[in-house]
């Protein structure tokens, strides 16, 4: 033990960090008096360790959160991990030596962390810990002080929403299941298999996208994958290389533009399969993208899809629901623009979207009071 | 001939693909539509123009469609709103205002929006008008809710 040097006071000399200043008079009794208020209010759990990582004083949210009393933990003389720390949750011993907040001697101020911790009842609870190093005056190290706050709450709360994620991701995809379970039912018999075809697969698109916002827990897509499963013939076979030239930075898009530029590509897929480049050997689809300042903090994309070696385009003679939601919906739902060219040489569409990674314009608006 | 046949209606919606079914619903019924897929385009069209009524679906996102709402009602302009969450998911200010259960379906939505422009010949009829009138009771919650800020 390097015990020459014994910088804090001893645990047998002290029940608090402070008694030793009422040796000063009046002016330090009150300043223990303040002090001792706060440490024996604070929410936070405190400890003093000195140089033998033996615990000097705790104050009472520790007192609270180990079960241990001060005087208890002074009369055990042994470094404080042997009684809040000694067992791994697995139940194997935890030597001290494998100890994080020991190791956390900390030569920087506040090295944080987290820990398992044992109450005295034999339970195991998660802690955050800050330790700090004491220096003297000669900045020697002396000592640490631990702060320790119990986060079973913030895991549990945690957890909870790993579990609300998993049962979204499962009640969408069911939910899509299930209305493609009743749209084949209803339309049994009374509808063209090639419709229901047509049907299915904007079910899948739609269903394709939302895997894509699963990824990253709902709060964004990545821009490439959105065009990627867009593109690939189904779920699980990767984009046709020899077929589509994809490239562009990248980006992460709000769930919303994500899903209504799937389908919005989906369209596109078919119109081009059934009638453009992808309908024959040849033919190829380049999906190109850049993105530019807008304004503060905002990127707008422009994305081009251009056909190429397909058979000579003609206009359509009718606006589907392809057509539509590209030119009319999508710039209406991101304030941006869209335009498709049924150039001779191959179908050039044009997708101008503003994109704010939270929300869009226009939500800055003051919610549920009268405007005045 | 429908008794909604030639009325001027303001939807917002703030998803595409809804939007595009609900416009069609509207068209059939013989109304004529402007869409409004955010906001800020609701607020300007509710502010510049004059509509029979309006469709307001409730959550635009990550707003609500509340101050189009007010505005609409300064207006005396009667509404509706579209929600998935039924009269709990109305902010308590906006309770008398009639709710139109999502999924949309043509048929409840004929039946709410016919009930809307009832109320609002009744409104006008006179001072003794019926109090249902949403555009009423709203106002009138807007007053006790103003009269309590100092």
């Amino acid at each position: 033990m390097p015990n020459s040097r014994r910088p804090l006071q001893s645990a047998s000399a002290a029940s608090t960090p402070l008694t030793s200043l009422r040796r000063g008079g009046g002016q330090l009794f009150e300043t223990e008096r303040r002090l001792n208020a706060v440490l024996n209010n604070a929410s936070v759990s405190i400890f003093l360790m000195d140089d033998r990582q033996h615990c000097i004083y705790m104050n009472r949210a520790a007192e609270h959160l180990t079960g241990w009393t001060l005087d208890e933990v002074l009369a055990r003389d042994c470094p404080l991990h042997d009684i809040v720390h000694h067992t791994y949750p697995d139940g194997r011993p935890f030597p001290l030596e494998e100890c994080a907040i020991d190791r956390a001697f900390p030569e920087n101020n506040q090295e944080r962390g987290e820990e398992v911790f044992v109450h005295r009842d034999g339970h195991f609870f998660p802690v955050g810990f800050t330790a700090s190093p004491i220096r003297d005056d000669a900045t020697n190290i002396i000592g640490t002080i631990i702060e320790v706050r119990d986060i079973s709450e913030e895991r549990a709360a945690a957890e909870r929403q790993r579990l609300l994620i998993n049962e979204l991701n499962h009640r969408v995809k069911n939910t899509l299941a299930t209305v493609q379970s009743i749209a084949a039912q209803t339309f049994r018999g009374h509808t063209d298999q090639a419709v229901r075809a047509v049907f299915d697969a904007r079910m899948a698109a739609l269903s394709n996208a939302h895997n894509v916002l699963v990824e990253d827990n709902w709060e964004s897509a990545n821009l490439h994958n959105v065009i990627e499963r867009a593109l690939a013939p189904h779920l699980l076979a990767e984009v046709d290389a020899s077929r589509f030239q994809i490239q562009g930075p990248s980006a992460q898009l709000h769930p919303k533009v994500a899903v209504t530029l799937a389908m919005a590509l989906h369209e596109l897929m078919t119109n081009a399969a059934k009638y453009g480049a992808l309908s024959v050997p040849q033919g190829k689809v380049a999906v190109t993208w850049s993105l530019s300042e807008l304004d503060a903090g905002r990127q707008q994309l422009d994305l081009t899809w251009q056909e190429q070696d397909g058979p000579p385009v003609t206009s359509p003679t009718r606006k589907g629901f392809g057509s539509r939601l590209i030119e009319r919906q999508l710039p209406m739902e991101f304030d941006g623009g869209a335009t498709i060219n049924y150039a001779p040489a191959g179908v050039l569409c044009h997708l101008r979207i503003p994109l704010t990674r939270l929300g869009w314009a226009g939500q800055e608006m003051i919610e549920g009071h009268p405007v005045r | 001939m429908s008794a909604l046949e030639g009325r001027r209606v303001l939807l917002v919606e703030d998803e595409s693909l809804v939007a595009m079914m609900v416009e069609d619903m509207l068209l059939d019924l013989g109304c004529e539509v402007v869409v409004a897929m955010r906001l800020d385009k609701a607020l300007a069209y509710a502010r510049s123009e004059a509509f029979d009524f309006a469709v307001l679906d409730v959550n635009l996102g990550e707003t609500r469609s509340y101050p189009v709402a007010d505005l609409l009602c300064e207006r005396c302009t009667p509404f509706l709103f579209a929600t998935g969450y039924g009269q709990r998911g109305l902010d308590a200010n906006y309770r008398g205002v009639p709710v139109l259960q999502k999924p949309y379906q043509v048929e409840p939505l004929e039946h709410l929006l016919i009930h809307l422009l009832t109320c609002e010949a009744q409104s006008r009829a006179g001072p003794d008008a019926t109090p249902s009138c949403q555009c009423r009771a709203v106002r009138s919650q807007f007053e006790a809710v103003s009269a309590q800020d100092p």
